[in-house]
């Protein structure tokens, strides 16, 4: 039962938890309006269209993602040591957030979803903007929006969290390894970009691989993170 | 029965070994008191105890268990870090919500009381009260949660004179209707000595002296006078610290049976020691036998070389 | 307050003497509790307690089951004993040999002690 404990760690400042991601989410939609009602008005139909073509790659809706990827770094860096002041197990602690992570992610992924489905039947709220229905979140259907946009938050969350715990176990030195280990990993894809047509084909030809098998992707990532911190978190100590 | 026995209890890190073989066996129901200078290793075997972190080697046993991902032992204890983390966005009030629901024997009357008393801006942000309103905080969750174990870890840290004074009645009346096992960490000594009823003395992760207060009065005494008739009265014994000015001479030591009757006649003075000064004595004098043990192995390695 | 040469305990057994010698407790009267007396000196619970225990097994005092300690008849006119009977040693001799030490004679320490009491 005292699992109820940890989820109350995590919720038991409402503003912190649900009011600050919600209140910047609507900040920078007003400001997304602000922006589409001017080009509207003084562009003209061609603006119109190519502000719509263009606003699929907004980042404008990671106002409130972004807080979100904080929150694994945060149940880590600044909730476990908390919880184990008071007597929680970390077993007890680890069920607890992954609670609070799943919770989190479908509370975020509906009122994503919510925001599209209006977003849509209103000709994006009649200014032809695009905040919610933008390529992070899903393009296709309303029940694709919801699962990805849940899959990428709760994937951000664990592997957020599995990154502070290594940290905490291993200091600086994991930092070092896991930059280099990215570098390793991402430079050769950028220089395959700048050098070779073939690579260029190839990349178009996996980013263009469908919905479904990107989603494994992030499910992947969601298994390799979770995996990690709970396998990490058993034998996490106090700072 | 035990509250609270460790065996050969070790926790090395990287740099340094924290606690080096501790072995201390705490009775239920009484107030310890766990002294040490900063970094004697307090704060560590607190964790231990609590299961924040692991042990190197050793074993030990809380309220009938180990306290490793414990269920059963840690839902019985309240342990009250000096260096205690809250997450940045966290109130008081939110600490203590939540210190509300964890512990079963939580008392909300008390604890609003508590907040009253030491005038705890409960709605402020944690990390702008000041040193003494976090202290404050501890506190409050240290005695309203009434748990069968409960370690304080320098509570009263950064109180004012009144405060402190408050925390040891609040203590004590607490104590005396809800008995349980307490476990109090400190430097400051003086102040708490009376409360104590057993000590544990650590020094450099290693236990220096662990006894029953009352015992302890007969640990050390200081006599002092001429300075040939202290030498000649404590020829051959072992002395804690001596100090001379001019003629006069003082020495602590550990007295035994007669010795009263025998200073009187050589005319020299003996006063009792207090526990604030039992610890600073033992702790030097720990550190200068530590420092020599150094010089002789550096001495050895030279003859070596 | 509290006589800090000796043991905790000791002093607050002393204490209670003291008290039982200048009539704040009279025979037959209770006398405070252990934790009446641990919050009153801010001393722990046992220690107060092992002080009392002092005095019921010099039968200065009586407990009463479930009731708490009372003075025992003619515990005070034991005590003055008692203390008359140290008075030699842990008064006398020490003002004897400081008064040695001043070369005061015997005689004019009478003298003085004469003069202090008719003040």
């Amino acid at each position: 039962m005292r699992i109820r404990n940890v989820v109350q760690l995590h919720t038991v400042n409402k503003l912190q938890a649900f009011g600050w991601p919600l209140i910047i989410m609507s900040l920078s939609l007003t400001l997304v309006l602000v922006i589409g009602a001017l080009i509207v008005n003084v562009g003209g139909a061609e603006a119109r269209e190519g502000m719509n073509e263009g606003m699929q790659y907004s980042g404008a809706i990671f106002a409130l993602l972004g807080p979100l990827i904080g929150f694994g770094f945060t149940a880590m860096g600044q909730y476990f040591p908390l919880a184990l002041g008071f007597g929680l197990t970390r077993r007890e602690f680890a069920t607890g957030t992954l609670l609070v992570f799943l919770g989190n992610a479908l509370f975020y992924a509906v009122i994503v979803t919510i925001g599209k489905v209006i977003e849509v039947a209103t000709g994006g709220f009649g200014l032809s903007v695009r905040f919610f229905d933008v390529v992070y979140t899903g393009l296709g259907e309303w029940w694709q929006t919801l699962i990805q946009t849940f899959l990428l938050i709760f994937t951000v969350m664990l592997v957020g969290a599995a990154i502070t715990t290594a940290f905490h176990r291993w200091g600086q030195s994991f930092l070092w390894i896991f930059w280099i280990a990215l570098a390793v990993l991402i430079l050769p894809v950028v220089a395959g970009f700048l050098i070779s047509e073939d690579f260029r084909a190839f990349a178009g030809q996996v980013g263009g691989m469908g919905w479904v098998p990107w989603m494994g992707v992030i499910l992947g990532f969601a298994v390799v993170g979770g995996g990690t911190w709970l396998a990490l978190v058993r034998r996490a100590q106090a700072r | 029965m035990t509250a609270i026995s460790t065996t050969g209890l070790t926790k090395r890190y990287p740099e340094v070994a924290a606690l080096d073989g501790v072995s201390v066996a705490l009775e239920e129901n009484r107030i310890h008191g766990l002294l040490g200078r900063n970094g004697a290793g307090k704060t560590t075997l607190m964790q231990l105890l609590t299961g924040q972190v692991f042990a190197t080697a050793g074993s030990m046993q809380v309220l009938g268990g180990s306290p490793v991902e414990n269920v059963e032992v840690l839902s019985q204890t309240v342990f009250i870090q000096e260096s205690q983390k809250y997450p940045d966005t966290f109130r008081a009030v939110d600490v203590l919500r939540i210190a509300a629901g964890a512990y079963p024997n939580w008392d909300q009357g008390y604890a609003d009381r508590l907040v009253e008393q030491y005038r705890l801006p409960a709605k402020r942000l944690i990390k702008k009260l000041s040193r003494g309103q976090l202290s404050a905080v501890g506190i409050v969750i240290g005695l309203a949660s009434r748990a069968p174990l409960t370690f304080f870890d320098e509570p009263y840290l950064g109180l004012d004179a009144v405060a402190r004074q408050m925390f040891f009645d609040d203590l004590l009346a607490d104590y005396t209707a809800h008995p349980r096992t307490i476990v109090l960490s400190t430097h400051h000594i003086d102040e708490v000595a009376n409360l104590l009823e057993h000590v544990v003395i650590l020094d450099q992760g290693k236990v220096l002296l662990e006894a029953d207060t009352d015992e302890l009065h007969d640990a050390a005494i200081t006599v002092s006078g001429k300075a040939t008739a202290v030498d000649a009265f404590l020829a051959g014994r072992e002395v804690l610290e001596r100090k001379t000015l001019g003629t006069l001479a003082t020495a602590t030591f550990t007295p035994r049976d007669g010795d009263e009757l025998a200073a009187r006649e050589a005319g020299l003075d003996l006063t009792p020691v207090s526990l604030q000064a039992l610890f600073v004595h033992l702790t030097t004098a720990n550190t200068a036998s530590a420092a020599a043990a150094t010089d002789t192995h550096r001495a050895s390695d030279r003859a070596i070389v | 307050m509290l006589d800090e040469s000796k043991p905790l305990f000791q002093a607050v057994a002393e204490q209670i003497e003291d008290g039982i010698l200048d009539g704040t407790y009279a025979e037959d009267d209770p006398v405070p509790s252990t934790n009446q007396l641990a919050a009153f000196l801010r001393i722990n619970p046992a220690t107060a307690g092992k002080g009392l225990g002092l005095l019921v097994d010099a039968e200065v005092l009586i407990k009463r089951r479930g009731i708490g300690m009372f003075v025992a008849p003619g515990a005070r006119e034991a005590l003055r004993q008692r203390r008359k009977f140290a008075f030699q040693d842990q008064y006398i001799a020490p003002l004897l040999r400081e008064a040695a030490q001043l070369g005061i004679t015997p005689e004019e320490l009478a003298g003085m002690i004469t003069k202090e009491v008719a003040r």
